[in-house]
């Protein structure tokens, strides 16, 4: 049991993409980053918007929105770069905005209903929902894990 | 950290330094061997020295190895100890049977050694102990001494013996009190005749050595041993034997290894110094921007004082810098003195008579970039020996002398360093490789091969071998191809020159580091892109005019030869920024030479080169990524990745 999550829940970092609200686990994520010059990386997968230097670091930038198959709209001062390690590997994901933390009860997280589209179902591991919004729980190992898959799309 | 812990920590630590430091003796062995087999073709006596210094190795190796708990070497290193023991006193004479059983007992050693670092099964050593004996015996049935097996307890006279307990605890070895120290302490105060690890109680790891000081010499180091927290004891004669093996008194005329000044440290650890230094780099590079962007706003003086404070703190990081790197430089003489040692059996199993010059041997280089091009020259004296140099009298034949030579030379040009290895021999048989390269495939069957360029692009296509049935020499696995990728991926090229009367000859060029490297920056439509300068033989201007077309290849041309334009831009799918007149670098690449083009080269830099490991941003076309100052990633263009990728479209 880590500081993170203690009987009260576990904390997710809450972030919006095309209207809706997705949550990653807080542990998981290095750093919230405003989006400065982004460079792009010839004949790399589709998704991947390009390499940022982050803590010394060389990491690329997954555009969620591409990788999510929304269409692409320009940043403004909103727009986040959310820096999350999952193993070994650190990457940053272009959100829309990403401005709240929240602690989620353990327990009232449920399962994915089967009628979230397609491309983002397989990404999100649970559902929260509050008042009038539901939260999608991001499942980044499951995201990143695919990378193999975007390589494939974007080279045949 | 709980006891178990520490000590699992402890014995991989411990297991590191053996590794470190049986492979020193190791290498120390070899050089001696060699000096041994010299002596025994030019006739002479093997030298006391060679004799002493093999001995101490044998000897240090069979006592670390006990400490790390490898009995095999253990028992190896005993009997060669013993060998060099009776040929020290005379009782056998340095013949070729000894030396072979040596050199058979030392391969075996290294295997032994190697394989308990790679967790293999342990090889058997009883051949090698067998023919060491049947030297022992020999010598005995001469009758020249009284029979002296090794193992067999001598006398010691005139001496005490101390028992020595170290208990190595994290609090020790933050007072830098560990095995190694305490080790070579005690070995400044006498000689060590035993060592080995005990389980004491609750699971805790003790070190029980058994030293010998002559006797009436100076205590007191045992005092300052004692005021330490070690247990020291009198040894009784009655008590338990001496852990392991015999005291021996001739160690006594051998010098003590004094505890010497030079520190191991952790490659990673210098490592993380360069990021620091490459980071210090880059700030530099940011004050250094700023300044000039405030410049005009600042009086003369001011202005003029910031300025050279700027330069004379870009100096202090270059010697900053400069001064990690020397920390990370080894000379290559050490994988030279292997190579000889290769060459030598290579030539022994093929009747060959071969020599192996060394030259520029000092040249120091990155320990990394060393440690890769082990396989790779492996590779080239392997290849020397089985297809360059010629049987002995094919040489007569050609009227060259019938020992041939390969020679290994090495030196600093510049940030670079050059790796040469040559040969005298028969050059390599054009017709035969263009035949086979036919056969592959990697040639059309009208197409022949004109220059050493691309004979040297054909040998090095992957799985192109011209000896059909992998001989010992060179069929191991390792190709040309694998000598020419390493190269590429440590930033270095490689070129070939042979004719069949003056032999064959490769040379490596690779940077001194891997780290920092001066590169060339320019522009492609918006974006920068870095190419370090090595890679580039030339920037030149290409006029449109210049341009021809021949089907789909651009091609301009270049001191009297065609050569291929690659319009980054368009591999790259960007927009240029419309001019007419480009630049292009020209790159030399074993496929032949090509121009990159760009819209302009903007400058010349010292860059730090980050490398990118995430797969999703892995491209081949880049080597990594670098930052100039503005927090911005500039992506560090691979010339021979772009070249390869361009020919084989």
């Amino acid at each position: 049991m880590t500081l993170l999550e203690n009987d009260m829940g576990e904390t997710f970092v809450l972030f919006e993409l095309a209207g809706t609200t997705y949550a990653v686990p807080s542990a998981d994520v290095r750093q919230l980053e405003m989006i400065e010059h982004i460079t792009p990386v010839p004949n790399a997968p589709d998704a991947v918007e390009g390499v940022v230097f982050s803590r010394g670091q060389v990491i690329p930038a997954l555009s969620l929105r591409r990788r999510f198959g929304f269409p692409k709209v320009d940043y403004d001062l909103r727009s986040r770069l959310v820096v999350v390690s999952v193993g070994e590997r650190s990457l940053g994901l272009i959100v829309d905005s990403a401005r709240e933390f929240k602690r989620i009860p353990p327990g009232s997280i449920s399962p994915p209903p089967e009628t979230i589209a397609e491309t983002t179902g397989k990404y999100i591991s649970g559902i929260f929902s509050e008042d009038d919004r539901l939260i999608l729980i991001l499942d980044l190992t499951e995201l990143i894990a695919n990378g193999d898959e975007i390589q494939t799309e974007s080279n045949s | 950290m709980g006891q178990n812990e520490f000590n699992e920590q402890f014995f991989e630590q411990l297991l590191e330094d053996y590794f470190a430091e049986a492979d020193e003796h190791l290498r120390s062995i070899r050089r001696h061997l060699l000096a041994f087999e010299d002596s025994l073709r030019d006739g002479f006596e093997a030298d006391r020295k060679d004799i002493n210094e093999l001995f101490r190795s044998f000897h240090t190796i069979k006592g670390i190895s006990a400490m790390a708990e490898v009995s095999a070497a253990e028992n190896l290193a005993h009997h060669l100890e013993g060998l060099l023991r009776s040929l020290r006193d005379g009782n056998t004479g340095l013949s070729q049977d000894s030396l072979e059983a040596m050199l058979a007992g030392t391969r075996k050693l290294e295997q032994v050694i190697a394989s308990r670092k790679n967790n293999d099964p342990i090889p058997p050593i009883n051949a090698e102990i067998e023919r060491i004996e049947i030297i022992h015996r020999s010598a005995d049935q001469r009758g020249k001494a009284e029979p002296q097996q090794p193992g067999t307890p001598s006398r010691s006279g005139g001496s005490i013996k101390f028992r020595v307990f170290f208990e190595p605890s994290k609090e020790l070895a933050a007072r830098d009190l560990t095995v190694t120290t305490v080790r070579e302490r005690l070995e400044a105060l006498g000689t060590i005749e035993g060592s080995k690890p005990v389980i004491r109680g609750e699971g805790k790891i003790a070190f029980e050595f058994v030293i010998a000081v002559a006797d009436g010499s100076d205590a007191s180091g045992f005092d300052s041993l004692r005021d330490d927290g070690i247990t020291v004891t009198a040894y009784m004669e009655d008590g338990p034997a001496p852990i392991d093996g015999p005291h021996d008194p001739d160690l006594a005329d051998v010098e003590h290894i004094r505890p010497s000044n030079v520190v191991r440290v952790d490659l990673a650890r210098l490592d993380e110094l360069m990021l620091i230094v490459g980071d210090l780099v880059i700030s530099r590079a940011k004050l250094s921007k700023k300044l000039a962007a405030v410049e005009d706003l600042l009086p003369v003086e001011d202005s003029r004082d910031l300025h050279e404070i700027n330069q004379s703190l870009e100096k202090q990081l270059r010697n900053l810098r400069d001064g990690v790197m020397r920390v990370r430089m080894v000379p290559l003489a050490e994988i030279f003195e292997r190579m000889r040692f290769v060459a030598r059996d290579l030539a022994r199993d093929s009747e060959k008579r071969v020599r192996i010059d060394i030259s520029g041997e000092d040249t120091e280089i990155d320990k990394l970039l060393v440690e890769r091009m082990v396989d790779p020259l492996l590779h080239l004296v392997r290849n020397s020996v089985s297809h360059g140099i010629e049987e002995p009298e094919d040489r007569l034949a050609a009227g060259k002398p019938v020992e041939g030579v390969i020679r290994l030379h090495a030196a600093t040009v510049g940030d670079s360093v050059l790796i040469q290895v040559s040969d005298d021999g028969r050059g390599v048989n054009i017709d035969k490789v263009t035949e086979r390269a036919r056969d592959l495939g990697l040639l059309a069957p009208v197409d022949g091969i004109d220059s050493d360029l691309e004979l040297l692009n054909v040998l090095c296509s992957p799985g192109f071998s011209t000896t059909l049935e992998a001989d010992r020499a060179s069929g191991r696995g390792v190709g040309m191809d694998v000598v020419k990728r390493v190269a590429d991926e440590l930033g270095g090229s490689i070129s070939l020159e042979t004719s069949p009367s003056s032999g064959t000859s490769f040379s490596i060029r690779l940077p001194l580091t891997l780290a920092i490297t001066d590169a060339l920056i320019a522009c492609v439509g918006e974006q920068r892109f870095a190419v370090p300068q090595l890679a580039v033989s030339e920037v030149i201007e290409i006029e449109p005019g210049s341009i021809r077309t021949l089907e789909n290849l651009e091609v301009i041309e270049y001191r009297g030869r065609a050569l291929p334009l690659i319009r980054l831009s368009r591999l790259f799918s960007m927009p240029g920024d419309g001019r007419e007149t480009v630049q292009a670098f020209v790159v030399n690449e074993a496929g032949g030479a090509v121009a990159l083009t760009v819209d302009r080269v903007i400058g010349q830099q010292e860059i730090v080169i980050n490398a990118i490991n995430d797969p999703l941003a892995k491209v081949p076309a880049f080597s990594g990524a670098t930052e100039l100052g503005d927090g911005q990633a500039v992506l560090i263009l691979n010339v021979s990745e772009i070249a390869k990728e361009q020919r084989t479209k």
